[in-house]
């Protein structure tokens, strides 16, 4: 009877506590909400992107402290061009998105004027959990744009494949060099491969940007020449061009295999899965895709290996990391419920929830914590005197948009790199 | 079956009833959760009506305008200006686009600009293939959810192919017409009509699964990709579901982005181009019956406390059993030993009597010798008859027959019988032997004398028997007033310095068939019954018994019961204004008798001894004052009644009246009293009326001397009428009255007594007695009879019932039937004479 008795309330215990335990969230400690957790609103964010599943899977953990903040993202079409016309309408949004190159370039002065002050310190943002380098402070210390993601320039690495051939991934440009010979060798037509078809995310450019970044860099008083087209600075794009001009001239890339690949993007990744491209040159962006597009490629279901994404070496010291951001937001200014639209920035802008954000994205983190995700973990360990940040720098659109057409040219044998150089400015 | 066996059995039903219990609410649940499903799933097909409905009607508005345009041959530039005219709406606009190029004009100007009408569609895929299109007036022709590019905002656009003319030509170019529309117009109209599912989101697809209304559950920007980032499937199930959704109406169950169950509708949009209403709950919503966990909850600790409730109360049920069972063996045990010890009590004086009569058969000459043995036969026989009194007692007592029969009768005879009865022990085994009286008053009372006896004597002989030689018994009694009306409350208290009991056993006395084993007693005899008996009568008679007792030093019972008070009671009683000089060394007995005989009207003084009382007479009777009376104790320490009255004789007075105080036998002094010259005897206790009598009987017979009870001379003469059909039992009553001088002729039945008596001259027989059951007439019926008769001697003459029906009840029939009093058989020679010679006292008052 005894055993009875004490049976009876243990199991009433463990009831109770397996049913305490399923209401427990996994909540973000760091955060506390500092308005009334019933307040009822809506936050909008709108962005380019199709799918943002990252950004609401976030949406589900403010709702665990505020439940009644109705959070919706929404696509805007052409969204670079609609972008102020959306800001000034009925539909405006609480978030928007926000990107490098709209800085300096007038055509985006109406959006700037409506971005919120996200250094103000009222707000609250943890800041500094972002690396420096992607941070972009304008000349009265404001931060009008926060990074979301980052991006960078590089090459998946098919690590099985390198491992089944025996071979070492490369760590130097003459690494490179002989580890694509050695490919070629084993009959690998293209060890090297990327979009070629147009300018726009071609494997020209991505191999190009960071060397011209890096060179502006050791010279940044012509940054700003740079950024005004000044032909003065075509002369800088000179040794990334020659590197881009080196690896298609040495078989490392082969453009007529690489020109099969129809898209940046999609084609890039499942071209990739199929297992038999030892280096796929794209930039982070494109190495956001692959976690979604693995179970839809059969070759890699079938086969499925180990790969990373990393700089291309192409210096005797490794790869540049150009350390850039890749989609920013911005708080409207002007628009409904600031209050609680600061507070969910106030929520994302944290190591735990950016890198949670990364992580379903597959995209770089721009908080200082690199290592928890392993396909960019070898991005952790480029050497810092590598590691290059546009934004630092001032690199503007401008800039970008020379050094991919001059490299796309170049790449395509359409001008030579003298021509290229010459032209610097004025290249359309 | 074993407690665990139980256990596991109740345990199973318990599990029993609750599987029973949930599969039957989770049945329910599944039926009403079915019926909310289809009344969900017809909801979402209302709300496709409603939306078909409000689309179709944009779209004829487009087709209007579009079929307006087309007859008339217009520029873009008029047929913009023809739609600015036809807008109602305020939010609604029109896009006029060339097919070639995407761009066109805009009915409203763009947005912050007044006449800005330039729009671009370049940048907008939806319109990269037009083919969806139909022609104007066959179906909706309808835009996913886009950007509008002239004011920012999401919207639909109703399309129409329409031809565009440049001014002044002929030549017409394609073009598209777009009505557009801001989604929030569509989706304020989307409002859910039951209140059951305020929590259901709307949604619209295409027949990709790109949103074109979009709920906030809803990821991704493709339903069937929301689908997969949060369910397991295959492409197979994915293709089926894209291929159900343009064509029939159902629902399925999803997980959302949070991992919970949610219910999707489907069902198509009609005159669309694949498009798909989707509407979405919470699973979570549609089960209503979650009260029913609590049922189960309440269902099942209702079960557990049952349970453990029947197995406290079996628990506890059993251990009653148990007792029960133990009691009942132990009873059973008791009644065996009861039985054997009967067997044997019951051969022993049997065995004494046939031995004995057997050995006095053989010694017929031998006058002394044959005396003894039927002296010893004698004991054995009372022995044998009280043996079988108790046990036909405990009988009646135990079946519920014990009736009482209530008569008239004097407690001082009670408590002299009491006295008489209990006399022989206290002398043989020289036990101090005191019996008190107190306050009593009311000497008639009326109730079942025998049973009271019967009480009074059980605790009494109880005490002398348990009581080792040389010890001492008391007996108290005493009046008290009594709550109930016309009731005296008689407190008879019989203390002991005898063996005691136990605790053990006192708890236990009062059960039949126990006697109290002790090394001491193992030879007293007993049936064991006399305590059971004592009980059950008293709490029958409404009383109460209370016993205090302590192994080796004693017990004492006390018995307390309301009694009635007879209407009979003594004429008053007063005497003359005489002194009495009472001698006593006990102070008690001193202090009642000078209260009573105060009561009585006369003046008493007390001596507490011989030399006190000897000095005061002395003094009297110098003062020439003496006592009228002189009433002296026999026992008394340093100078006994007998000595004080030789005293009293020899050196004061010889004719002062002297009574002597008789403990209780008289016999030993008797002879003695008569030398001293005492005038008689009173025997304790000193009753009112006891003293009353001796006081009147000695005042008017002055130095009467005393009369042997063993006179029987006034019997002399007295004949009497036997009935009686035994033979032996008529020898042995003729014979035993002869010894006494009374002659009797027998009747050998009832038939015969009154044909006899009928017959008889007044005078013949002093009384009757009368057998009860004989063969033709029995004594009740011939009783009756006799009284019938005509003859008065024969119709009153007195008849006493000699019988072997021995109980209460059998008393009060013969004296229903009109007998004059009962003597049970076997016969006590005592009774009979006593009987007889009351008898004849009534006769002579007549």
């Amino acid at each position: 009877m005894k055993r009875i008795f004490s049976i009876i309330p243990a199991i009433f215990m463990i009831f109770g506590l397996v049913a305490c335990n399923s209401g427990n969230h996994q909540e973000n400690k760091g955060f506390v909400p500092k308005l009334d957790k019933s307040t009822v609103s809506k936050i909008n964010i709108v962005g380019s992107y199709s799918n943002f599943e990252a950004l609401e899977a976030e949406f589900d953990r403010f709702n665990e402290y505020y439940p009644n903040v109705e959070m919706s993202y929404t696509k805007i079409d052409d969204y670079n061009n609609l972008i102020t016309t959306v800001l000034d309408g009925n539909d405006a949004p609480n978030i928007f998105f926000s990107f490098s190159w709209m800085t300096g370039n007038s055509a985006y002065d109406g959006v700037f004027a409506h971005m919120e002050n996200l250094a103000d310190a009222s707000l609250g943002l943890d800041l500094d959990c972002i690396r420096p380098g992607l941070l972009n402070r304008d000349s009265q210390g404001r931060v009008l744009t926060v990074p979301i993601f980052s991006t960078s320039y590089g090459m998946l690495i098919n690590n099985d494949l390198f491992e089944k051939e025996g071979l070492k991934v490369p760590a130097t440009m003459q690494e490179l060099l002989d580890v694509c010979a050695s490919f070629r060798e084993k009959g690998y037509a293209s060890p090297m491969m990327g979009y070629s078809v147009n300018s726009s995310g071609s494997l020209m450019n991505t191999v190009a940007y960071p060397i011209f970044a890096e060179t502006l860099a050791e010279h940044p008083e012509m940054v700003v020449l740079a950024n005004q087209c000044d032909p003065a600075a075509g002369e800088y794009m000179r040794p990334a061009l020659e590197t881009l001009s080196l690896l298609i001239n040495s078989g490392c890339i082969n453009l007529g295999e690489c020109s099969e690949i129809s898209d940046n993007y999609t084609e890039v990744i499942m071209r990739f899965f199929e297992g038999d491209v030892p280096m796929m040159i794209c930039t982070g962006d494109t190495v956001s895709g692959t976690k979604k597009r693995e179970s839809q490629s059969t070759a890699f279901t079938e086969n499925p290996f180990n790969y990373t994404f990393a700089p291309i070496p192409t210096t005797d010291k490794g790869g540049y990391f150009l350390d850039s951001p890749s989609v920013q937001f911005s708080v409207n200014n002007s628009c409904e419920n600031l209050d609680m639209t600061n507070e969910f920035m106030r929520f994302l802008i944290s190591r735990t929830e950016l890198n949670q954000m990364a992580s379903v994205k597959r995209l770089i983190t721009p908080s200082k914590d690199l290592s928890f995700d392993k396909v960019y973990a070898p991005i952790g360990n480029v050497a810092s005197d590598l590691v290059i940040s546009p934004t630092t720098l001032g690199i503007e659109d401008t800039l970008a948009v020379q050094i991919r057409l001059a490299s796309y040219k170049v790449g395509t044998g359409s001008m030579t790199i003298d021509e290229a150089v010459e032209k610097y400015g004025s290249l359309e | 079956m074993k407690r665990t066996g139980i256990i596991i059995i109740n345990v199973l039903i318990m599990v029993a009833i609750l599987a029973f219990v949930v599969v039957y609410t989770v049945f329910e649940n599944s039926i009403t959760r079915k019926r909310q499903t289809e009344h969900f799933e017809n909801t979402t097909v209302t709300i496709e009506r409603v939306t078909e409905n409000y689309l179709e009607g944009e779209q004829r508005i487009c087709d209007v305008w579009a079929r307006y345009i087309n007859s008339r041959k217009m520029s873009m530039e008029e047929a913009a200006a023809f739609i600015r005219i036809s807008h109602v709406l305020q939010n609604a606009s029109a896009h006029l686009i060339y097919l070639d190029s995407k761009n066109g004009l805009s009915t409203r100007p763009h947005l912050g600009t007044a006449d800005n009408y330039e729009i671009s569609y370049d940048k907008i895929d939806f319109l990269n293939d037009t083919s969806w299109i139909s022609d104007i007036g066959e179906s909706i022709n309808i835009s996913r959810a886009y950007t509008n590019p002239m004011n920012g905002e999401q919207s639909l656009a109703f399309c129409n192919k329409i031809m565009l003319y440049d001014s002044g030509e002929d030549t017409a170019k394609e073009a598209l017409l777009l009505r557009v529309l801001p989604i929030a117009e569509l989706e304020q109209k989307w409002i859910f009509p039951q209140e059951e599912f305020e929590n259901v989101e709307l949604t619209m697809i295409d027949s990709d699964g790109d949103y074109i209304i979009k709920g906030k559950t809803f990821k991704n920007s493709n339903f069937f990709e929301f689908y997969k980032s949060y369910n397991p499937s295959d492409p197979a199930l994915v293709g089926r579901l894209q291929a159900e959704f343009t064509s029939s109406t159902g629902s399925f169950m999803i997980l959302n982005s949070k991992g919970e169950k949610t219910l999707i509708a489907y069902t198509p949009v009609a005159e669309t181009v694949g498009w798909t209403l989707l509407s979405l709950i919470p699973a979570a919503d549609l089960n209503v019956n979650t009260e029913n966990w609590l049922l189960i909850g309440v269902i099942f600790a209702g079960l557990l406390i049952l349970f453990i409730i029947d197995l406290l109360f079996f628990r506890h049920l059993n251990k009653k059993l148990r007792i029960a069972a133990t009691e009942a063996e132990s009873a059973n045990k008791a009644k065996t030993d009861f039985l054997s010890t009967m067997s044997h009590d019951i051969r022993t004086p049997m065995n004494a009597i046939i031995g004995l009569t057997a050995i006095a058969q053989k010694n017929l000459g031998d006058t002394e010798a044959t005396g003894e043995n039927l002296r010893k036969i004698s004991l054995a026989s009372n022995h044998l008859l009280t043996l079988i009194n108790d046990i036909l007692d405990i009988s009646k007592v135990e079946s519920g027959k014990l009736n009482f029969t209530p008569v008239t009768f004097s407690l001082a005879e009670t408590v002299e019988n009491l006295v008489n009865l209990s006399q022989p022990m206290v002398k043989e085994k020289n036990l101090d032997f005191n019996f008190r009286i107190n306050r009593i008053k009311k000497e008639y009372l009326y109730a079942d004398q025998l049973r009271l006896n019967q009480i009074y004597i059980n605790i009494l002989s109880n005490a002398v028997k348990y009581t080792e030689p040389g010890g001492s018994v008391s007996v108290d009694i005493r009046e008290e007033e009594s709550p109930i009306s016309g009731c005296v409350r008689l407190i008879y208290q019989v203390s002991d310095t005898g063996i005691g009991m136990s605790p053990e056993f006192m708890k236990r006395m009062y059960q039949p068939f126990l006697r109290q084993t002790d090394s001491r007693v193992n030879s007293i005899q007993g049936t064991g019954l006399g305590l059971a008996i004592t009980k059950r009568m008293v709490d029958l008679m409404g009383g109460t018994i209370d016993c205090q007792s302590e192994q080796g030093k004693g017990t004492t019972f006390t018995v307390v019961i309301n009694i009635p008070v007879s209407d009979r009671q003594r004429d008053e009683m007063h005497l003359d204004p005489i002194d009495v000089l009472v001698v006593d060394d006990d102070e008690v007995l001193l202090q009642t008798a000078a209260d009573t005989l105060e009561s009585l009207g006369a003046a008493a003084e007390c001596a507490k001894s011989g030399v006190e009382a000897i000095e005061m007479i002395s003094k009297r009777h110098q003062e020439n004052r003496n006592y009228d009376i002189v009433i002296l104790d026999w026992k008394m320490p340093d100078m006994n009644g007998i000595e004080t009255a030789r005293r009293i004789r020899s050196t004061i007075d010889e004719k002062i009246p002297i009574l002597l105080i008789s403990a209780y036998d008289r016999s030993e002094i008797e002879e003695a009293a008569k030398t001293v010259g005492a005038n008689g005897f009173v025997s304790k206790p000193l009753f009112r009326s006891t003293l009353y009598d001796k006081i009147n009987q000695l005042l008017g017979k002055e130095r009467k001397s005393t009369e042997s009870e063993d006179d029987y001379s006034d019997l002399k003469g007295v004949h009497v009428l036997v009935a009686e059909d035994n033979d032996i039992n008529w020898e042995v009553i003729q014979a035993t009255l002869s010894m006494f001088g009374i002659t009797a002729d027998r009747a050998e039945n009832g038939r015969v007594c009154v044909d006899i008596i009928k017959k008889a001259e007044k005078g013949r027989y002093t009384l009757i007695f009368m057998d009860v059951q004989m063969p033709e007439m029995n004594g009740l019926d011939a009783t009756r009879a006799i009284r019938k008769l005509e003859n008065p001697f024969a119709a009153s003459i007195p008849i006493i019932a000699m019988t072997a029906d021995a109980f209460s009840e059998n008393v009060a029939e013969c004296l229903n039937a009109g007998m004059d009093g009962h003597i049970a058989k076997p016969v006590d020679i005592k009774l009979v004479i006593k009987e007889i010679r009351r008898i004849k006292e009534r006769e002579n008052i007549k």
